[in-house]
C-alpha cells in the first residue's frame, strides 16, 4: 500500500518537474521537432562511435601519433571548452567580488555555461587518455608535483567541484531543498574566490603545457608569455561566450525569461570590458612576436595566417566592441561576440593542432570519427543546457528566492 | 660584446619599448571611448555641452538657434527649412515626458500659436511654434521615446521641420544671443519668486533644479504654470 501511495505522490513530482506539466506521452510528443531529429541524428552516429574509441583504442579510432599526440579533443574539446567557460568566473567576479550587481542576471547562465564546458571538456579529455582508468593513480597516488600537467589536472578538478557548488543552488530550488540552497547561498564570495584562483592557475597552466614544446610549435606562436596569452584571451572568450549565449537564450527561451532584465544594456557593457581585454591582449602578443624576433616568418604563409588572427580575430573585433558599446549596436555586439569566440577557437586550434608539427613531414589530420566525437560532446553539452533551463531557475530567479545572495 | 651585438640587441630593446609606449598611449583614448557613449544617448548636460551651448543660471541655451519667448526653438536647415524643438528650461520644467503631441506632416503651424503638446503625468501642456509654415517632417525617435527632447532637447530630441517662407519676419519675434541670456535670466527669476521653501536644495543656493519643476513648485497645479511660461 505505502509503496502504491508513493507512487501516486511519485508521479505528479514528476510530471511537474521533470516532463514539464506534461504527461509521458504528450512530452515524448512534445520532443518530435526538426531540430531534436537533428540531435537525434548526431548521437544515433556519435554514441556507438565513442564505444567503439573505448573498445577498440586510440590507434584504430583517432590519427593520433607518438609524434601528434594531441589531437582535436585536446584542441578542441578541452582548452576551447575552457576557454570558453571563463565566463563563469570572469562574471561571477565581477558580481560577487567586485559589487557589479547590475550583472547578475546573466551570472547564473553563465556559471552553468562553464560548468557543462568543464564536464564536456573532461569528457573530451577521457576519450583522448589512452588508459582512462589510470586517471585516478596521478591524480590521488603517486603526485608529479613538478609536471604542469598534474597542476592543470588538479586544478580541473577542484574548479568543476566548485561549479558544480555554485550551480547547484539553482538546482535545490528546482528540488525545493530550501535549506541545502540556504547553506549553498551563504557559500557564494568564497567558492567565487575560489573560483578565481584556480582559474587563473589553470587557465595560463594550459598554455604552459605548450612552453613544453619549443622545437614543435611554430616560432611566431610559441613564445613565454603562452600562460599570459591562455588567461588574458579566456577572459575575452568567456565574456564574448557570455554575450553570445545570453543572445541565444532569450531567442530560445522566452518563456523562461525575466522581462526586467535590460539585456541590451547589459550586452554593451560586456562588450566594454571585451574590447578593453582584446586591446590588451593584442598588444602583448605584439610585444610576444617582439620578444621572438621573428619577423622575418610574418613574410611567409603561416605569417599571413598568424597576421590573419592578430588581426581579424583580436584587434577588429576589440574596435568592433567598442564601437558597438557605444554606439549602442546590440547586433554589431552580438556578431562580433560569436566571432571573437571562433576566434578563440582558432587561437587554441593554432596553437595545440594547426601550428603545432608545422615543420615535420607528415601533418597531423583528425579522422572523422574524431570530428564525431567533438560534434557529439558538443549537442550534448547544448542539449544538457536546454534541459537544464526548461527545468531549473537559470534565466530568471524564482519568486520565492528572490532574496539578497 | 661586439658592436654588432649591441646594435641588435639594442634594437630589440627599442621595439619593446616602442610597442608598450605604444599600447599606453593609445589605450587611454581608446578606453574613453570605449567607455563613452555616442553624444545622442548621454545626459542632456553631456549632450548639449557638445554643442555650443551657454549655461545660463539652471539652463543650457543653444547658441546656434533662435529662441521663442513660449520656449520653443528654431534652427535654420538651410533657407526655407527650419528645425523646431523645445527648449531645456521648458524640459526642465515639465520633467519627464510620457508623450508628445506633435502636428502631422503638412499640418499649418503659425508663430505663437499652439502647435503641440507635451503629455506628463496624464496632463497635457500645449506649446507654440515659434515660426509660421507648414510640417514637413516629425521626428520619429522622438515620437517613439519622447525622453530624448529631456535628454538632448537642441539636438536629437528635435521635435519636427518646418517649410518657413516668412522666416525673415518671423526672426523678428525671436531671441538669441544676450537678449536670449536676459531672458532666460528673467525667466529663471519668475520660476524663483514661485519657489516654495520645500524644494530644498534645489533653490536659489546654487543646487540643480530638480526634473519636473513646476511639478515640485505646485504638484497640483503644474500644469497651469507650464501654461504660464510656454505662453499658450
Amino acid at each position: 500500500m505505502r509503496n502504491g501511495a508513493s507512487a501516486v505522490l511519485a508521479r505528479p513530482w514528476v510530471t511537474e518537474k521533470v516532463l514539464l506539466g506534461l504527461g509521458p506521452r504528450e512530452y515524448v510528443k512534445s520532443l518530435l521537432t526538426p531540430g531534436n531529429l537533428v540531435v537525434g541524428l548526431i548521437l544515433a552516429v556519435g554514441i556507438p562511435v565513442i564505444i567503439y574509441r573505448f573498445a577498440f583504442g586510440l590507434g584504430a579510432a583517432t590519427n593520433l601519433t607518438q609524434q601528434a599526440p594531441w589531437g582535436i579533443w585536446i584542441g578542441f574539446d578541452m582548452l576551447c571548452g575552457v576557454a570558453l567557460a571563463a565566463g563563469g568566473f570572469t562574471l561571477a567576479s565581477a558580481v560577487y567580488i567586485l559589487g557589479l550587481e547590475e550583472y547578475h542576471p546573466v551570472v547564473r547562465p553563465a556559471v552553468l555555461t562553464a560548468f557543462l564546458g568543464y564536464v564536456f571538456a573532461v569528457l573530451g579529455l577521457l576519450c583522448d587518455l589512452g588508459r582512462p582508468w589510470n586517471l585516478p593513480i596521478p591524480m590521488f597516488h603517486s603526485f608529479g608535483t613538478t609536471s604542469v600537467m598534474f597542476e592543470v589536472g588538479w586544478c580541473v578538478f577542484l574548479y568543476t567541484t566548485v561549479l558544480a557548488l555554485e550551480f547547484a543552488p539553482q538546482a535545490f530550488e528546482w528540488l525545493n531543498w530550501k535549506r541545502a540552497r540556504h547553506f549553498l547561498v551563504k557559500l557564494t564570495l568564497g567558492l567565487t574566490v575560489v573560483a578565481v584562483m584556480l582559474s587563473t592557475l589553470h587557465q595560463s597552466s594550459l598554455g604552459a603545457l605548450f612552453l613544453l614544446a619549443p622545437n614543435k610549435l611554430h616560432p611566431l606562436w610559441y613564445s613565454a608569455f603562452i600562460p599570459i596569452y591562455f588567461f588574458i584571451s579566456a577572459i575575452a572568450a568567456g565574456v564574448s561566450m557570455v554575450i553570445v549565449e545570453s543572445a541565444l537564450s532569450h531567442r530560445a527561451f522566452q518563456s523562461r525569461l525575466d522581462h526586467h532584465v535590460n539585456l541590451d544594456q547589459l550586452t554593451t557593457g560586456l562588450a566594454r570590458a571585451a574590447a578593453i581585454v582584446l586591446f590588451a591582449y593584442f598588444f602583448l602578443k605584439l610585444q610576444g612576436l617582439a620578444d621572438g624576433g621573428h619577423w622575418a616568418l610574418l613574410a611567409t604563409g603561416w605569417g599571413a595566417w598568424y597576421l590573419f588572427e592578430m588581426i581579424g580575430f583580436i584587434l577588429v573585433p576589440s574596435l568592433l566592441f567598442a564601437h558597438g558599446a557605444r554606439t549602442r549596436r546590440v547586433t554589431l555586439v552580438r556578431w562580433t561576440a560569436a566571432w571573437t569566440v571562433l576566434g578563440i577557437v582558432v587561437n587554441r586550434l593554432n596553437v595545440s593542432v594547426i601550428a603545432m608539427n608545422w615543420n615535420a613531414a607528415q601533418h597531423y589530420v583528425p579522422s572523422w570519427m574524431e570530428v564525431v566525437t567533438s560534434i557529439t560532446l558538443v549537442t550534448m553539452g547544448v542539449q544538457m543546457f536546454r534541459w537544464v533551463v526548461n527545468r531549473m531557475p537559470v534565466l530568471r530567479e524564482l519568486p520565492d528566492y528572490r532574496d539578497a545572495h | 660584446m661586439i658592436f654588432h651585438d649591441v646594435v641588435t640587441l639594442y634594437t630589440f630593446k627599442a621595439i619593446e619599448y616602442v610597442i608598450a609606449l605604444s599600447f599606453l598611449a593609445l589605450f587611454i583614448p581608446f578606453w574613453r571611448y570605449a567607455l563613452s557613449d555616442r553624444p545622442a544617448t548621454q545626459p542632456a548636460m553631456q549632450a548639449v555641452a557638445r554643442r555650443a551651448v551657454d549655461l545660463v543660471e539652471w539652463f543650457n541655451i543653444a547658441r546656434d538657434v533662435a529662441f521663442h519667448p513660449g520656449h520653443a526653438w528654431a534652427r535654420v536647415d538651410r533657407p526655407g527649412l527650419v528645425t523646431v524643438g523645445m527648449d531645456d528650461f521648458a524640459q526642465k520644467l515639465v520633467g519627464p515626458i510620457a508623450r508628445l503631441d506633435l502636428p502631422p506632416v503638412g499640418a499649418e503651424v503659425g508663430q505663437g500659436e499652439a502647435a503641440w503638446a507635451v503629455q506628463v503625468d496624464g496632463k497635457a501642456v500645449s506649446m507654440v511654434s515659434p515660426v509660421d509654415g507648414l510640417v514637413a517632417a516629425v521626428n520619429p525617435r522622438v515620437v517613439e521615446t519622447p525622453d530624448l527632447a529631456n535628454r538632448d532637447p537642441y539636438g536629437e530630441g528635435w521635435l519636427f521641420k518646418v517649410h518657413a517662407p516668412r522666416f525673415a519676419a518671423n526672426v523678428k519675434g525671436l531671441l538669441s544671443g544676450r537678449l536670449a541670456t536676459r531672458w532666460v535670466e528673467d525667466a529663471t527669476d519668475q520660476l524663483r519668486l514661485r519657489m516654495a521653501p520645500q524644494l530644498g536644495l534645489v533653490l536659489q543656493d546654487g543646487g540643480m533644479p530638480v526634473d519636473g519643476i513646476a511639478q515640485a513648485i505646485d504638484p497640483e497645479r503644474w500644469d497651469t504654470i507650464a501654461r504660464e511660461f510656454f505662453l499658450s
